[in-house]
């Protein structure tokens, strides 16, 4: 196993690989990103183009360690791409598909066509796309579809700006990377297969998907790095200082248990699982969860990324915490209100402050089982109204 | 599909990928881009104990032009010099050839280093730069020497790195301005390996009418003095043609009968290009 640091449609990815895990395999099993798709495995048929640094490549042939640092970019990842967004209503113009198993690959270098050669004729499309086989539709529909948004770039209805690389080698490869050492991955983690527990390892974090939760914090804890480090590798121990979590089981690098929330008349019991990621020489943790809300129907997949940094002169430790998460369900529709990122953020205090206290010998300051949040819900509620009144106002006035 | 098993190392220098080479003693593979080398571990054709990235170390991203040639580093990929990023003077033909190579997701990767290294028969670089009498440059991390590119790949799949050796650069020596080359590949589709191909240059100051037969069982044919072969003066706009016998007799040497109006094909239209 080995640590791999990418970002794949924007989101940074941390994975523990085997080497020869090619990157198809990592979007497609690990992240649950499958509009990357597989047919030959050996560089002929173009299914699993996608943009490595910004310009297409072969995910089946590219394994994943050879991409440190690399940008990825699926087809998931180009939705609001204004090329795509013409290309692929030009595609259903001309009936540029029919199965579909080739369009994700098949649109990749069609994106690259018209920003690559906006002068191309129908013979050069012909030429360009012989890297992508179709066995269905045919390449009529297809070549006129790129033929058509070609016509708009050239009237200058659409801009496709060209590439601008200027560094040779590979794209995805060339860098460096951290220093050797890098991820402590658990026995169990490097010898088990992916499905563990009774959640995928696929569905666990973000997995590429865009969060509609996004937290930042930084706390500085009154005690030295290495032992805030040592403390945080230690679950069954931070587990309790999180206000209305429960740890269950562990086993391995795999976690199970519950945070039950609170908020004023809502409440969530959430039951998930959460597979840990540590890296010494980095010392950053990530924490990849996925679970369910057992009262409601809500669904909720995150990642908690830490680092640690000595700050005072190396009396006190910085740590600095990232949430991107992605809330499904009935809850979503707070989601991307104040009223889930204040709520985190209430949460993480008192983490904070338990966490210096545990390091301190000392009990934990609240014995919460969950949240209370009412005032905060009160103002945020009564925003939600004034909000609705004017929208409903504003209809009236038309 | 998956590859056996290997463990993984990324060589920073040229020195530590010496290092990493001559611990593995011959179970490493050395791996750039991966566009021949993947397929071949995805079929397990090829089982490396070892798998050691060099994109990492500098030189080998690097074009250097010294007095009378320019290095090219073995890690600049084939759209690099498709696209110019990685700029040559006066040597166009690289840009061509590389623009016909394989598909462009894969030369985005691709390089012309692993290629040559891979030493498939039916590989675009290996006709090309014996055309143009390239030396690969050849480093075990302190010593480095050079080796004629006719001499650097031994048979099919085969090239003579040893030990803890790997190609740092390919050098090509600058041609006369008014030397030409062409290069001419059948295939039965676009992006696939040729099943037979030619490279001719063309160097009326130089007085040099170099022809490369490629795509062979091993080696690619260099026939220094192509008037052996092509009959007619050979001159810019004019036109040399197909000696027939002589040809045949030289393909049959080389045991490639099969094809052979392929290979003829492929020697005709190159030394068209190279004088057009």
């Amino acid at each position: 196993m080995r640590s791999v640091e990418l970002t794949v449609n924007g989101v940074a990815v941390v994975e523990a690989v085997e080497p020869r895990l090619h990157l198809a395999d990592l979007l497609r099993e690990r992240l649950g990103l499958t509009g990357t798709h597989l047919r030959c495995e050996q560089g002929a048929c173009g299914a699993c183009t996608l943009l490595i640094d910004g310009e297409p490549a072969r995910a089946c042939i590219t394994y994943a360690v050879l991409c440190e640092g690399a940008q990825i970019t699926t087809i998931e990842g180009l939705e609001d791409d204004p090329i795509m967004v013409a290309l692929r209503r030009a595609f259903t113009a001309e009936h540029g598909l029919q199965c579909g198993f080739c369009t994700p690959g098949m649109l990749i270098t069609a994106r690259d066509i018209v920003r690559r050669l906006p002068g191309a004729d129908e013979r050069r499309i012909r030429l360009e796309l012989s890297g992508n086989l179709c066995r269905c539709t045919g390449y009529v529909g297809i070549v006129r579809a790129i033929r058509r948004v070609l016509q708009e770039v050239r009237s200058g209805a659409l801009a496709a700006a060209a590439s601008e690389r200027r560094k040779l080698g590979p794209v995805g490869s060339g860098r460096a990377g951290p220093a050797p050492g890098g991820l402590s991955v658990s026995p169990a983690a490097a010898a088990g297969g992916d499905k563990r527990g009774a959640i995928a390892d696929a569905d666990l974090g973000l997995a590429g998907r865009k969060p509609n939760i996004e937290i930042h914090q930084s706390l500085v804890i009154a005690r030295p790095q290495a032992e805030v480090w040592t403390f945080l590798g230690d679950v069954e121990r931070v587990v309790p200082c999180m206000p209305g979590a429960t740890l269950s089981a562990v086993r391995g690098d795999r976690l199970q248990g519950g945070l039950a929330i609170k908020l004023g008349p809502i409440v969530a019991a959430f039951d998930g699982e959460a597979r840990v990621v540590r890296d010494d020489a980095m010392q950053r943790g990530m924490i990849l969860g996925a679970g369910r809300d057992r009262l409601g129907a809500s669904r909720a997949s995150g990642e908690l990324e830490y680092r640690l940094s000595a700050v005072q002169g190396g009396a006190a430790t910085r740590l600095d915490i990232t949430v991107r998460a992605l809330l499904l369900g009935p809850l979503a529709q707070f989601g991307r209100s104040a009223i889930v990122t204040d709520l985190a953020a209430r949460i993480s205090e008192v983490f904070a402050r338990n966490l210096e206290r545990r390091l301190a010998g000392l009990p934990d300051a609240t014995q919460q089982k969950a949240i209370p949040a009412a005032s905060l819900l009160g103002a945020v509620i009564a925003e939600r109204i004034k909000n609705a009144l004017a929208r409903l106002l504003e209809k009236f006035r038309r | 599909m998956q590859p056996a098993k290997f463990e993984f190392a990324r060589a920073r220098s040229l020195g530590e990928a010496a290092t990493i080479l001559r611990q593995a003693s011959g179970s490493a593979k050395v791996i750039a881009g991966g566009q021949s080398l993947g397929p071949m571990l995805n079929l397990r054709l090829a089982r490396p104990s070892v798998l050691v990235d060099i994109t990492a170390i500098p030189e080998l991203t690097r074009i250097e032009e010294d007095g009378d040639g320019v290095m090219i580093g073995a890690c600049v990929t084939t759209s690099d010099l498709e696209d110019g990023r990685a700029r040559v003077d006066g040597l166009p033909i690289l840009a061509t050839v590389a623009a016909g190579i394989a598909y462009r997701a894969v030369r985005n990767r691709g390089t012309v280093g692993g290629s040559l290294c891979h030493a498939d028969p039916a590989g675009d670089w290996l006709p090309v730069l014996c055309a143009l009498a390239a030396e690969c440059v050849v480093t075990d991390g302190s010593r480095v020497r050079r080796v004629p590119i006719q001499g650097f790949v031994t048979g099919a799949f085969e090239v003579m790195l040893e030990g803890a050796e790997l190609l740092q650069a390919i050098r090509i020596p600058r041609p006369s301005r008014a030397a030409r080359c062409g290069y001419y590949k059948v295939s039965r589709k676009a992006g696939e390996f040729a099943l037979a191909s030619a490279a001719v240059l063309f160097d009326r100051e130089g007085e040099r009418f170099r022809a490369v037969i490629g795509a062979t069982q091993g080696r690619p044919i260099v026939v220094e003095d192509a008037r052996s072969i092509l009959r007619g003066v050979p001159q810019p706009g004019g036109a040399v043609e197909l000696d027939a016998t002589a040809a045949g007799a030289l393909l049959r040497r080389a045991q490639l009968p099969a094809h052979m109006r392929l290979y003829t094909t492929a020697l005709v239209r190159a030394a068209a290009q190279a004088m057009a």
